[in-house]
């Protein structure tokens, strides 16, 4: 093939059946890419499944066939992925393939990216057979499927220009509507564009009221710029990660583990975090998860942590060394969960029956309900030293709520026994 | 690794995931909000260059599909219920040959199932997936060394095979935070496609056999690049099963067959004068670690299989099973999807499968199976026992 060729089209035979409209729009696909000046590499055609994508071999630009009813969205990829205002990317779907994907076309048309999006109405889905499409009219209807008469079709050219479509217009096949192409395909953003010329195949065409259908040649033209995916200079994710260095020394050989039981939104998981990062500090191996419903803002919050003198492989914990619980949230999931554990209980909360050992200490009175959690792991640290207090207060130091956490880790100090 | 250049935090694996992509090559990330694998598309969004919310999980696919013609290397995250919808469009960009990563991140299921749960319940659904049963290659971290090497991999592999690629992994791999040293991780190469060089005529699927086709973008102006996800021809036109169309689709199973061979990943550890093989893959093999050690500490010599590369499955690995009259497989899910992978529906009675739902399987767990399994009948085929390999 030549690369200096401005004939978009190869000497392929047309595959439509007689009288079908495509014959005309391939031909004018063609002329409104030579009159554009528009060479036919600079061009990616995307087809969608149906008779309207069996152009690809009739083009001597780049082709993609994809899915039924995705062209708009491979096209935007595509758009999006060259980035270069001089390749005209060109999606060609029916109206079986528009109502597939009319999530696509909108999504396309709110961003306004650089890309045409030629919708072949047709009626119907013509390849399958002629049946009823979104964008099939009533009179169609009438005759493929009465009972879909009173429906109403979509109207995509509206539907586009309400999403933000640079252009959207509509285009009954009669003649040379060459210019109409062209200035779709020259502007900057997305551009939709519905030929309505209906399938003889299945005698759409003979239907007698098809001038009464409402669909008539309409242009909106908006100057929204269009969207231009960001390419950004990154940094490492490592580089927002603060190296933890050993500047204490834990008590601890082997493995202990600790849930901290309490309600969401009350630094259950950044307290836990701290203990990992200060059981770090103090040379240990740590892992922490937390747990949560699936609404982030309310209901119970639970943090895992373990820690261990020696490498960390299996995280689960099947019964705790201690429960930390400071609210009802979390005091009604333990309840599924604990058989045998020394549980640090909030005074206000009641567990008459509750397995194991438990203490009882005013951790929300003291420190707050956002407090609760961190100040009972401040008290449990001075009474137990599993590690040193200060490495919690200096983990708590290097967070952004810093004086905040240490506050609280000072008020736990005012704890029976601290 | 000298304690100077030591590199100690805490950190969770999504962000080693969505790092070593990055690293290896990877340009662009389609997500769209799903559990567990936001915390990916959180990091994504500050490391990837360009970041795109789809609105749903086909436009995700479509997307990266069509920038992947464009010559990026797109990844996304999710988990069953958005792969599910994804299924057409993988099967699309597998032939088309595109490279994308997915990164599938198991919940516990049916259906929505419980989102902040983890599993292991997709392996076979990703062995089925491409319809006509072509192998899509998947990768399994089971640790987070993994995390970061399998995704580099995963990626290399993906843009060399010119093939989606999963990575399959869990809620309790990508959502759990552990204290790591940094500097353990060895440095990732940046990828490319398989380029073509040649000023001669192009035809975008003419391949060497069992390779795949030497990539060129769409919208370049040398040669005319046509993508087809239909039966198509070496010049990538829609041909009914021609026998030149047939070949082109033969190649991609061959193209994987034979690409993989260099990325056929497990870790084994031979317990000298053991009969028993404990077999198990991703977040379950920390488990499967601690319960080897446990069981050594009282005497108990079992061998440790952890198998990294999925699909296509070692040849490697079935050798090693074959060493062992007994076997026990762990595995996160009811039915023992790892089990029917290797043994189908004729598991002999010498394989024990040690399943759970609803919660990390634990080294206790697979202790009770071993201590069950020791019980049962050996297998009098294995080499083990003498028997001759199949
Ligand atoms: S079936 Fe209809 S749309 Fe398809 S080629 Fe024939 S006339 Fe044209
Ligand atoms: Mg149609």
């Amino acid at each position: 093939m030549s690369t200096k060729t401005t004939n978009l089209l190869t000497d392929m035979k047309m595959p439509f059946c007689p009288g079908c409209g495509y014959h005309l729009s391939t031909r004018v696909l063609a002329r409104a890419i030579e009159k554009a000046g528009i060479h036919p590499l600079d061009v990616v055609v995307v087809s969608d499944i149906g008779c309207c994508g069996l152009i690809d071999g009739l083009l001597r630009a780049h082709t993609v066939h994809g899915l039924h009813g995705r062209a708009a969205a491979l096209a935007f990829g595509i758009a999006h992925g060259l980035a270069d205002a001089s390749k005209k990317v060109i999606a060609i779907q029916g109206d079986g393939g528009a109502t597939i994907g009319l999530q696509h076309l909108l999504e396309a048309a709110r961003r306004n990216v650089d890309m045409t999006l030629l919708v072949h109405n047709n009626m119907v889905y013509g390849m399958t057979g002629g049946q009823v499409s979104g964008l099939s009219p009533e009179p169609v209807k009438d005759r493929k499927m009465p009972d879909e008469k009173d429906i109403p079709p979509f109207d995509v050219v509206e539907l586009a220009r309400a999403a933000g479509a640079a252009y959207s217009g509509r285009i009954i096949e009669r003649g040379d509507y060459t210019d109409v192409l062209v200035e779709a395909i020259q502007t900057p953003g997305f551009s939709l564009l519905e030929i309505v010329g209906p399938c003889p195949a299945h005698g759409i065409g003979k239907i007698k009221d098809i001038a009464g259908m409402a669909l008539q040649d309409v242009t909106y033209r908006s100057d929204r710029e269009p969207h231009v995916a960001p390419r950004r200079e990154t940094h490492s994710l490592f580089s927002q990660l603060r190296s933890v260095k050993v500047d204490f020394q834990a008590n601890l050989q082997g493995r202990f583990s600790l849930i901290v039981a309490g309600s969401a939104g009350e630094g259950v998981q950044s307290a836990a975090d701290l203990l990992a990062n200060a059981g770090v500090a103090s040379g240990l191996h740590a892992t922490k998860k937390g747990d949560y419903p699936v609404t982030v803002g309310t209901g119970f919050s639970i943090a895992e942590v373990i820690l261990s003198s020696e490498e960390i492989h299996h995280t689960g914990i099947e019964q705790p060394d201690m429960a930390i619980i400071v609210s009802e949230d979390g005091l009604s999931m333990m309840k599924n969960r604990l058989t045998d554990t020394r549980i640090l209980l909030d005074a206000a909360l009641s567990w008459p029956d509750a397995p194991g050992s438990v203490a009882s200490l005013p951790f929300r009175k003291t420190a707050g309900g956002k407090g609760a959690a961190l100040c009972a792991i401040a008290h449990w640290l001075r009474q137990e030293n599993l590690l040193p207090v200060e490495a919690l207060q200096q983990a708590a130091a290097q967070h952004k709520l810093a004086d905040r956490f240490l506050g609280i880790i000072e008020k736990a100090k005012t704890l029976a026994g601290s | 690794m000298s304690e100077l250049s030591s590199r100690r935090v805490l950190t969770d694996a999504s962000r080693l995931i969505i790092e070593a992509a990055v690293r290896a090559g990877a340009n662009v990330f389609v997500g769209y909000p799903i559990t567990p694998a936001n915390w990916l598309y959180h990091y994504a969004t500050q490391r990837f260059p360009t970041t795109l919310p789809a609105t749903d999980e086909i436009t995700t696919l479509q997307w990266m599909a069509g920038f992947a013609t464009a010559g990026k290397f797109p990844v996304t995250a999710t988990s069953f219920p958005g792969f599910a919808l994804m299924v057409e469009s993988v099967n699309m960009a597998y032939m088309m040959e595109l490279p994308m990563l997915i990164v599938l991140v198991q919940r516990l299921g049916p259906s929505t199932g419980s989102a902040t749960t983890g599993a292991q319940g997709d392996l076979l659904l990703l062995r089925g997936v491409i319809s006509g049963g072509y192998p899509l290659p998947v990768f399994s971290p089971s640790n987070f060394e993994d995390c970061w090497e399998l995704t580099g991999r995963a990626v290399a592999a993906s843009l060399q095979m010119r093939t989606p690629v999963v990575l399959l992994t869990s809620k309790e791999m990508v959502m759990t935070s552990r204290s790591f040293d940094l500097s353990r991780l060895p440095d990732i190469q940046q990828a490319a496609w398989p380029e073509y060089r040649s000023a001669n005529g192009y035809l975008p699927y003419r391949a060497k056999p069992a390779e795949p086709p030497p990539f060129l973008p769409v919208g370049n102006r040398q040669h005319q690049v046509r993508i087809n996800a239909s039966t198509h021809d070496a010049s990538g036109l829609i041909r009914k099963a021609t026998p030149e169309a047939l070949a082109n689709t033969r190649r991609l199973q061959e193209k994987i067959e034979a690409g993989m061979q260099k990325h056929m990943l497990f870790d084994y550890h031979a317990a000298p004068g053991s009969d028993t093989l404990l077999v198990t893959y991703g977040v379950t093999a920390e488990a499967a670690r601690d319960a080897i050690r446990r069981l050594r500490e009282h005497g108990r010599a079992i061998s440790l299989l952890v198998v990294k590369t999925l699909l296509p499955f070692p040849p490697e690995a079935l050798a090693i099973l074959r060493r062992y009259a007994r076997v026990l497989i762990a595995e996160e899910n009811l039915s023992g999807l790892l089990r029917e992978l290797i043994y189908g529906q004729m598991t002999p009675a010498s394989v024990l499968g040690v399943n759970k739902i609803g919660k990390l399987i634990s080294p206790e767990d697979i202790v009770a199976g071993y201590e069950k399994l020791s019980s049962m009948p050996s297998n009098p085929n294995s080499e083990a026992q003498g028997g001759k390999r199949s």
